[in-house]
């Protein structure tokens, strides 16, 4: 404990000295016009076009969704903008990216991995199709997205790892703000993460989905990582997509990111 | 020859007429690699692989030049402007300093 | 204090540092024409003419670049875009990265306006320069500083 508390010791005091300095690192007006301009050339949307083209000519689009799912394909956005949801069909509240891995099964294709290029931009641009529709998630609709809200929450606030450290140490309302290594924790609700990932990430020039992010982010903290396309994973994208309805927040995809 | 690179253009606004000066946005995506990093996985330099000029025509005819570095973001953008003066098709040709060249095209569709 | 040790208890943890593109203020001297630093830059595109710092450049970057790698840069020339009066070329560079040239961008009179956008690597907080000839062989220039933090969390 000491021998690292020691290596960092430069990093603690400055992380203290700031620890009510978040206006300092507050973004000027300015800069944030610049910023959200670079919205409207993000590199992740050419990953979104290719990702629907392979949607469209491997699955069959929209129609063939709307289809699986059992919707018009009128209301095809607004039920995506639901997501993560219970499928009757597959027996658990799932993604859409697991949605699409259970078409592939249904028309006899290989199965895309969850955790490949192809299905990240696939990801993408079905959750794109929802854009400007609010987050719409409902997790009274049934036991079983109860029961994975509940899970959600339980692994958003469960300390755990080498540092016992938990979602929440971070990211709750009163931490909020506050400046860790030059960025200011940010409100998860706020920022919207369920609206705005996939995104396109600069420091990894390129398009990331919310889970792997989550994943970045246990391992900075020494969090056992939990596997993408998991139980607890999902049930922490509904825990995180409640943060974001409550604020009225709208789906925004491809989202941009430091 | 490797698979065609992944590029959009786009024209704002999206709706113009001629006269317009509209700007022409160009993504493309591209390591940009400077020849300074390490793959992190190999330990290996990663060699300098970067688009090394881009050429914008309208209708075979070139309207704007450029001369690009390494020194330009992964994953670039390019931005100019055009004042639109008919129908007609945007065409952008890039290399790198491997020698692959490749090319997009887009329809300028001035609407009266 | 509850949150103090937490927040130590954070950086100690941080043990995965984002990279700054810090290669790129490469120190030793650079080779070729390729990798001139700033002011042989400024002399291979101007042949040692004078330059002029004007207002008619308007160069538009971040104060604080999010991050090094890609940083917005934005330039607008004042200028009639005429055959007659136009911005013959917008040369962007930065002051201290190895390579100082990011890109040379050859307008003509069809672009209707002097602009050129782009999003440029920043070795370190430096300045971003627009250097920009005109058609009367005449070179102006704008330059402002950028800071660069490095920093964050995953």
């Amino acid at each position: 404990m000491k021998k690292v508390l020691l290596a960092c010791a430069f990093l603690s005091t400055m992380a203290m000295l700031q620890l009510n300095a978040g206006e300092q690192f507050a973004m000027s007006d300015a800069d944030r016009a610049m910023y959200k301009e670079m919205l409207e050339n993000n590199p992740a949307e050419i990953y979104v076009e290719e990702g629907g083209e392979i949607f469209e000519e491997t699955l069959g689009g929209e129609e063939a969704l709307a289809k699986f799912l059992g919707v018009s394909e009128k209301d095809l956005p607004k039920y995506i903008a639901g997501f993560p949801r219970y499928i009757k069909k597959l027996g658990n509240v799932v993604g859409l990216d697991q949605v699409m891995q259970a078409m592939q099964v249904e028309q006899g294709k290989e199965k895309t991995k969850l955790k490949s290029g192809k299905m990240f931009s696939m990801l993408a641009y079905v959750k794109s199709l929802a854009n400007d529709e609010l987050i719409n998630i409902d997790v009274e609709a049934d036991e079983h997205i109860k029961a994975s809200y509940a899970l959600g929450k339980t692994t958003y606030m469960t300390a755990r790892g080498g540092r016992g450290l938990a979602c929440n140490s971070c990211h709750s309302a009163d931490i909020v703000g506050q400046v860790l290594r030059t960025q200011p924790l940010p409100d998860l609700g706020e920022v919207a993460v369920a609206g705005t990932w996939p995104a396109y990430r600069m420091t990894k020039s390129s398009l990331r989905t919310p889970q792997r992010r989550f994943q970045g982010c246990m391992k900075n903290a020494l969090l056992k990582v939990i596997p993408i396309g998991s139980k607890e994973m999902i049930a922490l994208e509904v825990y995180v997509a409640t943060l974001a309805k409550a604020k009225n927040k709208k789906i925004a995809i491809p989202g941009l990111k430091r | 020859m490797a698979e065609a690179r992944k590029s959009m253009i786009k024209f704002k606004p999206k709706k113009f007429k001629v006269g317009d000066t509209i700007k022409v946005d160009f993504i493309v995506i591209h390591p940009m690699d400077t020849g300074l990093k390490k793959d992190k996985k190999t330990g290996e330099v990663k060699p300098a692989h970067f688009i090394d000029s881009i050429t914008f025509s309208l209708d075979g005819k070139p309207f704007t030049t450029m001369k690009v570095w390494e020194t330009v973001s992964t994953n670039p953008y390019f931005s100019v402007n055009l004042k639109v003066p008919g129908k007609g098709k945007i065409t952008v040709d890039y290399t790198d300093n491997t020698g692959e060249k490749n090319s997009k095209s887009k329809k300028l569709k001035p609407k009266g | 204090m509850k949150r103090r040790n937490f927040l130590k208890g954070i950086c100690a943890v941080s043990a995965v540092a984002v990279t700054a593109p810090s290669a790129l203020l490469a120190k030793e001297a650079p080779k070729g024409e390729n990798a001139l630093t700033y002011d042989a830059a400024v002399s291979a595109i101007t042949g040692g003419k004078a330059v002029a710092d004007s207002d008619k450049v308007k160069l538009t970057v971040p104060e604080i670049a999010e991050n090094g790698a890609v940083v917005p840069v934005k330039v607008h020339v004042e200028s009639p875009m005429t055959d007659a009066e136009h911005v013959k070329a917008i040369h962007v560079l930065s002051t201290k990265n190895g390579n100082a040239r990011c890109a040379d961008v050859m307008l003509t009179p069809l672009n209707g306006k002097g602009y050129f956008a782009t999003r440029v690597k920043l070795g370190g907080t430096q300045d971003v320069v627009a250097l920009v000839e005109m058609s009367d062989g005449s070179f102006l220039r704008a330059a402002k500083p950028v800071k660069v933090t490095i920093g964050g969390c995953g």
